[in-house]
């Protein structure tokens, strides 16, 4: 149990207004193991941002319970928010202020033991703000306050780091250091749990991952594990129409051309035994493996217009 | 929870608002102080002979005359009371006089506290320390960095109270300087025109200031409750806009019994001059004349206090009306 740092079940939140009641998510059984980065996935609107917020006090749930390092929140949210830090969507900030008096002003409640200005230092060279820490936030681009965001975040040396969509608005380059950052963090012991509608972010940095669609988990474990959930393999025989006539007759789902026999199937030792007892030898039996992407697309389809928030 | 009043302390004198803000509340009652004092400064000789000057040529223009001649002749038809020496009498209606000329009056503690510069001062106060609460909690809302806050201190109790304290201590320090120093000022100015005021008319003065630091106060805190519970500057200035002026033609209008008890500037003027005067219904009485007509005879509307125990409950009422549900709805609701 206190494995996970994060565990959610049954956890469901209603949005009330005169048009009638809106399920943003619904029974969700979220599990998040310690170390490692873990992403969550699932198409705009699909109850990551207001599952997160339920998380961190800022939203509450209509029904269900929700822990964070084994501590049942958000009743018991203040003795683990020190041990979290999160970026919950768009970096929200003073205009007004420099970056750095933002920062000290965050520091400054949470009171850091080598000193305020100590840890503001260290965290705006962490995150290469360095000498534009005294502009005003207003004058910052969108990567710039994504990073300061991230700075934020690192005040409190985070067991836990939540990062919804960090990567927003960032040019490739930025991107690519963000990427960099989670990835040093998932590996230096850090949770991160990385909140993202970019597949191939996911699949790049996370270890394992939560696909959920209209507030509702679709799948959950180790990327490998859910790129393997689709999994089907190539087949080369000398005689194709005499192989798929077989491996039909014996239970499988084929797809493909006449001349390239696809096999939707997790047992590849089957397909190799019903040939081989039709005296039809494979010259050929090669994995296709998913991407997430697919997987991702087939756990959600028809999530991606018009889901719930 | 002191680390969280330093906080908010420093975030309060960063915004740059509230900085102007505070300046004006140190500028305008400055302003003040020297249109009081200029208005209140006493004649020069050379001001007073060119009334006296002045006097003199009016006293001898036909005109004057010509009415001083009227005035002996016709004694009745000026007013001139019968019995009263007509010849003084008329002298003293028609001749001009040199306080005709020499309208000003000299400073007087007494009604710079009751009907003066005091109360304006306290109402200047009270405006912009209200403009500051609600700034200092719109912001956090309009920016969104109240969520961020929250991921820091996700008390949410201890954050409005924090915030609340904060505005309400920063206000009252402030006021109470500012209010300080221009009595003050006023009893240096009036000690070296050498009116010599009364310790009893100082006292009261600073008494008055007291009262107006935490009148300032409680604005400021109340416009910060109401700030916190619409998330909104906009919604708040309405809020406040509605209660001065709109209230009180409302009241007038569906004819509340006794409604100047409840309009919200009788109770702040009970507050700031340490009780007040209010007027209710006029008593009427009707009566059948001999012809079987009905005769409605009215008297003077009857005359109230209001104490500043009455005042201060007011006030402290609708305080509690804005701070109540503006905390319990702050610990509750979805931070966007």
């Amino acid at each position: 149990m206190t494995d996970l740092v994060i565990e959610t079940q049954g956890l469901r939140k209603e949005f009330r207004s005169r048009r009638g009641v809106r399920v943003a998510v619904q029974d969700l059984d979220l599990a998040v193991p310690a170390g490692g980065v873990h992403g969550f996935l699932g198409p705009n609107g699909s109850g990551k941002t207001t599952t997160i917020r339920m998380l961190l006090g800022l939203a509450t749930a209509t029904s269900g319970s929700m822990r964070l390092f084994g501590e049942p929140v958000p009743q018991r949210l203040p003795s683990v928010i020190d041990r979290v830090g999160a970026v919950v969507e768009n970096p929200k900030f003073s205009p007004h202020f420099t970056g750095r008096q933002n920062l000290t002003l965050l520091a400054r409640t949470i009171g850091p033991s080598g000193g305020v200005d100590a840890a503001v230092d260290q965290v705006v060279e962490t995150v290469g703000l360095s000498g534009r820490d005294q502009d005003r936030y207003k004058a910052y681009s969108l990567g710039m306050k994504q990073r300061l965001a991230i700075a934020a975040t690192l005040l409190k040396s985070p067991e836990l780091l939540i990062l919804d969509e960090p990567t927003n608005g960032l040019d490739p380059a930025g991107i690519r250091e963000i990427r960099d950052t989670i990835r040093q963090l998932g590996e230096s012991g850090v949770t991160v749990l990385l909140s993202s509608h970019i597949l191939a972010e996911v699949q790049q940095v996370c270890t394992s991952a939560t696909i959920i669609g209209n507030g509702r988990m679709l799948a959950s474990g180790r990327v490998d594990d859910l790129i393997g959930i689709s999994t089907s393999y190539r087949v080369a025989v000398p005689d194709p129409a005499t192989a798929r006539s077989v491996l039909t007759g014996a239970g499988f789902t084929l797809t493909g051309t006449d001349d390239e026999l696809l096999v939707d199937t997790d047992r590849p030792a089957a397909v190799t035994e019903a040939l081989g007892a039709a005296g039809i030898w494979l010259s050929e039996l090669t994995p296709l493996r998913a991407d997430l992407e697919t997987v991702f697309l087939e756990l959600t389809a028809g999530d991606q217009l018009g889901g719930a928030a | 929870m002191r680390r969280l009043v330093g906080v908010e302390l420093t975030r309060l004198r960063w915004r740059r608002a509230v900085q102007v803000l505070v300046a004006f509340a140190l500028f305008v009652p400055i302003l003040v102080f020297a249109i009081t004092a200029w208005n209140t400064r006493s004649y020069s000789d050379a001001e007073m002979a060119e009334f006296q000057t002045q006097v003199d040529r009016d006293t001898n223009s036909i005109e004057t005359q010509q009415s001083l001649k009227d005035c002996l002749d016709n004694p009745d038809d000026f007013g001139v009371p019968p019995g009263e020496d007509v010849q003084t009498t008329c002298e003293e209606w028609t001749l001009p006089q040199l306080d005709w000329y020499a309208f000003r009056e000299p400073l007087n503690l007494d009604t710079e506290r009751d009907a003066g510069s005091g109360v304006v001062v306290i109402a200047l106060l009270a405006v912009l320390f209200a403009l500051a609460g609600t700034t200092f909690a719109g912001h956090d809302w309009n920016t969104g960095s109240m969520s961020n806050q929250l991921l820091f201190e996700p008390r949410r109790g201890r954050v409005w109270l924090t915030k609340g304290l904060v505005v309400t201590l920063a206000s009252g320090a402030i006021a109470a300087v500012v209010l300080a120093a221009y009595w003050t000022g006023l009893w240096v100015l009036a000690g070296a025109r050498s009116l010599d005021p009364s310790g009893h008319s100082v006292w009261e003065g600073y008494q008055q200031g007291i009262r107006g630091t935490a009148l300032a106060a409680l604005c400021a805190l109340c416009a910060y409750a109401v700030t916190m519970l619409f998330r909104s500057t906009v919604v708040t200035l309405g809020v406040l806009f509605g209660l001065s002026i709109l209230a009180p033609i409302l009241l007038a209008l569906i004819a509340f019994p006794d409604n100047e008890r409840w309009m919200p500037q009788t109770n702040i003027a009970a507050v700031m001059l340490d009780g007040t005067t209010y007027y209710g219904e006029m008593v009427c009485t009707s009566t059948t004349d001999e012809l079987g007509n009905e005769i409605q005879e009215c008297g003077d509307s009857t005359e109230h206090k209001l104490t500043l125990a009455g005042g201060s409950a007011y006030l402290l009422g609708l305080l509690a009306l804005a701070a109540v549900p503006s905390v319990l709805t702050f610990r509750r609701r979805d931070v966007p």
